[in-house]
């Protein structure tokens, strides 16, 4: 047809009127706009419930946002709890003290008033702030116990009030404070795990002062084993005289640590102690020529090399290499076997077997085994090990027995824990592994089976062996395997001769281990109880034995053959 | 028809009153609520001062010598019985 579509609506409107005349009811399109108009009206009500919603949702948070008067924002912080939920950590409201200087009358007077309350604040500079032109909010003091908050509020000053503020607190005090780090005066972390909780988006904007609901961040360490090790490393300092000490405790399968006790050790709420460079986290943050057991690594790579415990080595000279010269101890004068290399201690025959195996394939078990590059864990970002810029023979001979490649004690920790579970490499954890999830992935191999077995047998035999250097360390009932290992400490351009790091590295039960100790005094002096020496096997093997006869039943290791 | 239209007005009405109703209600409601938001924040911020404070009391550091004032000292091989331990560590809370 091609009729317009105009005119089409047109005709069929005047059809629709035709038949409205012809029929004299009440016409349809009127009853259809009443309804239309009947639901407009409940569209309209209905907004109008939307509306009142959305609107009472908006006010409630503008209450919420009046609330907080602070102007910097805080962070609630997950609790940190050991490994059985004991806290290390944990957020509290305290009131925060703050002035509007517009209300202040006297701002002379307000300052004194309030010096004499925080005799820490600088009376002159409170003064100024309370009496800047413009300025509508100054902190007075963040975080007050309550008792402070009433002596404030009892003062009565006008244009102080104060703030409810999330501040975190330590009730373990020192225990674990180099490890749990700290935060600054806005909750949030600068230090340790604190810091890898704010890295991982663990903590959030506090509102007004509300506390974290997020789930504990739960540790690897165990409380007691630390306040236990703390304790002993804190006698054993007083009995031989040493003025700083390390003690980590680790399993040996997962990698986990149990205890890190680094002494001076800091507690995280005091910021100096924190920022005191005698008082740095030895344990993940110094890097120390470890000396003696060190050659748990060189006997690890022979072994893995082709050699036996039986295999003969050359200790009759001692080794010249340029101008060095490199001897025993206790010389025996005689060829030693590889096992008696290292229950004797030998440098003469470390040097000798990393020298059999070469310059390169020393720096790759080196690589292999993460002494060569940094090792870091949650709590600390990893320095790098100080070490040679060319392996040559000299280098090779000093690394063999511990000097010239200075590491972190966690990260040897962590290269021998691989080298006795069996050879299966493990990453240093702070974080409590759930057992649930199973055994951790086909890790790589360090060493075969076999070696790592022989190693234990190895470190047993020191302490067991009536010549053995680590035969203090023995405990009755709990099979310990240990290496002694006193190294002179490098002070600048050299070393300090009777100034030692004296450490003791220990497994226990030796046949499979499921701990490993790693004790290390620094510059322990000769005493009575030592007859005057400062050797490893005087000092850190006795103190690792009282370490573990008071660790092992905590961790619920058995007792052997008692 | 104007049967409809006054029923219509009077649900219109009828419906606003009620939505008047409803809303104060809500608003009541939400006075209450937070009245007891505010409660359970308190209580939260509460407990956690007791529980830092409890566990401030019961840091090792303050037990340990406590412990053996009272003649406690710390677990050894020598307290044990041979094939006790088993019976021990699976009945206790290491682990």
């Amino acid at each position: 047809m091609g009729a317009h579509p105009v005119l089409m609506q047109k005709s069929n409107l005047s059809d629709q009127t035709l038949i409205a005349r012809s029929v004299p009811v009440v016409p349809r399109s009127r009853s259809r706009i009443l309804a239309l108009m009947v639901l407009v009206a409940f569209a309209l009500v209905g907004g109008q419930l939307v509306r009142l919603a959305m609107e009472a949702e908006a006010t409630s948070g503008l209450r919420v946002s009046m609330m907080s008067a602070s102007p910097a924002t805080t962070l609630a912080r997950p609790d940190i709890v050991d490994r059985n939920g004991r806290l290390f950590a944990t957020d509290v409201q305290l009131p925060s003290l703050y002035a509007d200087p517009l209300l202040i009358q006297d701002p002379d007077e307000a300052a004194e008033t309030l010096v004499r309350l925080f005799p820490h604040h600088d009376v002159r500079e409170l003064r100024r702030n309370l009496a800047e032109d413009g300025r509508r909010f100054v902190w007075v003091k963040r975080g007050l116990s309550p008792r402070m908050a009433q002596t404030v509020h009892n003062l009565g000053l006008p244009g102080v009030s104060f703030v409810d503020e999330v501040r975190r607190t330590y009730p373990s005090g020192r225990l674990g404070g180099h490890v749990i780090g700290r935060v600054d005066i806005d909750n949030r972390g600068t230090a340790g795990i604190e810091r890898y909780i704010d890295e991982t988006g663990a903590s959030e904007e506090a509102i007004g002062a509300r506390l974290s609901a997020r789930a504990p961040v739960r540790l690897s360490l165990d409380m007691g084993v630390m306040h236990a090790v703390d304790d002993e490393l804190a006698s054993a300092m007083k009995r031989y005289g040493a003025s700083g000490a390390v003690g980590l405790v680790m399993d040996v399968n997962t990698g986990e640590i149990v205890a890190s006790v680094s002494r001076p050790g800091v507690d995280p709420a005091i910021v100096e102690e924190g920022l005191d460079p005698k008082r740095i986290d030895k344990v993940l943050a110094g890097t120390y020529e470890l000396g003696s057991i060190m050659k748990l690594v060189t006997i690890a790579m022979a072994l893995e090399d082709g050699k036996t415990l039986d295999t003969m080595v050359d200790t009759t000279a001692p080794l010249t290499v340029g101008r060095h010269t490199i001897a025993d101890l206790h010389p025996l004068g005689r060829p030693m076997t590889v096992a008696e290399v290292f229950v004797h201690s030998s440098n003469v025959g470390s040097g000798q077997l990393a020298l059999a195996a070469g310059a390169e394939r020393q720096k790759a078990f080196l690589e292999k085994l993460g002494l060569w590059t940094p090792v870091g864990t949650e709590a600390a970002p990893p320095p790098l090990p100080q070490r040679p810029a060319v392996v040559g023979q000299a280098e090779q001979i000093t690394m063999a027995f511990g000097h010239g490649l200075a590491v972190t004690p966690l990260q040897f920790a962590s290269a021998a824990a691989g080298l006795l579970n069996g050879g299966k490499r493990i990453t240093p954890t702070f974080l409590r592994r759930d057992p649930a999830d199973g055994e951790p992935e086909a890790a790589p191999r360090l060493v075969s089976e076999h070696t790592s077995r022989m190693l234990r047998d190895l470190m047993r035999r020191n302490v067991t062996d009536p010549g053995g250097t680590g035969r203090r360390a023995d405990v009755p009932g709990y099979n310990v395997g240990g290496k002694t290992g006193t190294a002179e400490m490098a002070v600048a351009g050299g070393y300090r001769k009777k100034s030692v790091i004296a450490s003791f590295l220990g497994a226990f039960p030796a046949e499979a281990p499921r701990y490993l100790t790693l004790v290390m005094l620094f510059e322990p002096e000769g005493q009575k109880v030592t007859g005057g020496e400062i050797t490893a096997g005087r000092n850190a093997a006795p103190t690792t034995a009282r370490i573990i006869e008071r660790i092992a039943p905590l961790l619920g290791v058995a007792t052997a053959g008692l | 028809m104007r049967m409809l239209n006054f029923t219509a007005v009077l649900l219109a009405l009828s419906s606003a009153f009620l939505l008047y109703g409803l809303n104060y209600d809500t608003r009541l409601i939400e006075a209450k609520l937070h009245a007891r938001e505010r409660e359970a924040e308190r209580a939260r911020a509460d407990i956690a001062v007791l529980r830092a404070e409890r566990a401030h009391l019961a840091r090792p550091e303050r037990i340990e010598p406590l412990a053996r004032e009272m003649g406690l000292e710390p677990l050894s091989a020598r307290h044990l019985l041979p094939g006790t331990w088993s019976d021990i560590t699976t009945s206790s809370t290491a682990k």
